[in-house]
């Protein structure tokens, strides 16, 4: 029988008969692509992590792995982070290149010693006779789980010298960052976000890798800079919508990769708009922004700064406070215009008295 | 009368899903708690089961192919001869059930 020809949804359903130059994935699925095109290539290649065997990972970020690798390639591992990282680390350094899953952030603390200590140092320690490329893979975020199962605490490792840190936005960044990050010579940090798994996106078919310290402009605008990565790039992309009606045009920048940071794309971004927000969803103290802002005016100058990020306290597993303390699209919206001198937002500065 | 198949927010975070197989072709015949089709969030296989008899007239957006919260997926109707709406928007929504597979 045939459809009718107003159907509406027409352009839905022949969106699939498209030359498939990209594929659309949830970020999870990318995330797998490319642990199993590297674990198809590099037979060093193995992950260790709670439920990251048959369970296929806390976020089915490890879905259909342990069947198709087996259990020597993926290894489910005790609740036992410094053991997890340690043993990673040491397997790199035996020649190996293992991911090591760290299911939530804040559980990354117990095995800093291993990473900070061992594995960022190895190359310096050893006159760079061993390496240790092992990948931590980390979901950050607040998302209903309180306050040790919530934290974005990517600042802290940003001053740990022989770290690299990645925090891809998207299914398409999460892919070319975990290709890349399979191929570094040392520790590289991978980290997700629980917000960001629902979400599809577009990856190409073929094969790519996305640099690292390389930022991505993922807004035009003229009149302020917002810098800021992971989930909260969506934070922004919708609060620059919002913005437009008071004739704010935002450029917003996805810096991608932490270390190394792309302080370049940002400061001639800010060399144009002559003002730079920055946002992240952890703490602004000491956070992303601070250093961003930071290398900015060393390269740029004295320019006009405003740091958005959650609030001084712990993250609540009170929906309601939970949302109070991370930066909203409408807390944004205030703060820009704040900063832009056209309103005072209720709140005070976040920062850590 | 004409039915649109459409997914509500079946849970708080879900935007997008993606079809992953239709149990029938345009034509067949679906009673109350037959699975209609399949359906794969970020993180579980989501069976659409029928909470009404209805004929499938319209599959919009088929098996491997991306839909939002909201949008139909497809049309039904009480019999075969029923002349299609223009604007599915306009359609009863069909009575439908929602399993996590």
């Amino acid at each position: 029988m045939p459809a009718p020809t107003l159907w509406k949804l027409k352009l839905c359903a022949m969106s699939s008969e498209k030359p498939r130059i990209s594929q659309r994935l949830f970020y999870r699925e990318a995330i797998v692509r490319a642990l199993r095109e590297k674990m198809t290539d590099d037979k060093r290649v193995f992950v260790l992590g709670q439920d990251v065997g048959a369970f296929g990972g806390a976020y089915r970020e490890f879905d259909g792995l342990f069947a198709e690798f087996g259990p020597v390639r993926v290894r489910d591992t005790p609740v036992a982070e410094a053991a997890m990282i340690g043993i990673g680390v040491g397997a790199a350094a035996a020649g190996l290149r293992p991911v090591v899953s760290i299911t939530y952030m804040d559980f990354l603390m117990l095995g800093l010693d291993p990473l900070v200590n061992y594995g960022a140092k190895l190359s310096y320690k050893t006159g760079g006779q061993l390496h240790a490329p092992v990948v931590i893979k980390t979901t950050a975020g607040a998302k209903g789980q309180g306050v040790a199962h919530s934290q974005c605490i990517e600042a802290w490792l940003m001053g740990v010298p022989g770290l690299k840190l990645v925090c891809p936005s998207n299914p398409e960044d999460a892919y070319g960052l975990m290709m890349t990050a399979l191929e570094e010579q040392g520790p590289v940090v991978f980290v997700d976000h629980k917000k960001l798994f629902p979400i599809p996106g577009d990856v190409p078919v073929a094969p790519y890798r996305t640099p690292l310290g390389v930022a991505k402009i993922i807004r035009a605008g003229s009149d302020i800079t917002i810098a800021t990565h992971s989930y909260m790039t969506r934070i922004a992309l919708q609060a620059a919508e919002l913005l437009m009606r008071h004739d704010i045009s935002c450029e917003i920048i996805d810096l991608r990769s932490l270390i190394p940071l792309d302080a370049e794309l940002v400061t001639q971004s800010v060399a144009r708009t002559k003002s730079l927000l920055t946002l992240e969803e952890g703490q602004v103290t000491c956070g992303v922004g601070a250093e961003v802002a930071a290398r900015v005016q060393q390269l740029l100058g004295p320019v006009r700064v405003h740091r958005v990020g959650a609030l001084p306290v712990p993250i609540s597993s009170n929906p309601v406070l939970e949302a109070a303390c991370i930066p909203s699209v409408h807390r944004l919206v205030d703060e820009v215009k704040f900063f832009m001198n056209i309103a005072r937002p209720e709140r005070p500065d976040p920062v850590i008295t | 009368m004409i039915y649109k198949l459409s997914v509500p927010a079946i849970a708080e975070d879900i935007e997008e899903f993606r079809v992953l197989e239709w149990y029938g072709g345009v034509g067949t015949l679906f009673n109350s708690g037959d699975m209609i089709v399949e359906l794969e969030t970020h993180k579980a296989i989501i069976e659409m089961r029928a909470g009404q008899t209805g004929i499938l007239r319209v599959i919009a957006v088929p098996d491997g192919a991306w839909c939002k919260i909201g949008v139909p997926l497809g049309l039904c109707s009480d019999t075969l001869d029923e002349t299609l709406l223009d604007q599915a928007e306009a359609a009863s929504d069909m009575l439908l059930e929602f399993e996590v597979a």
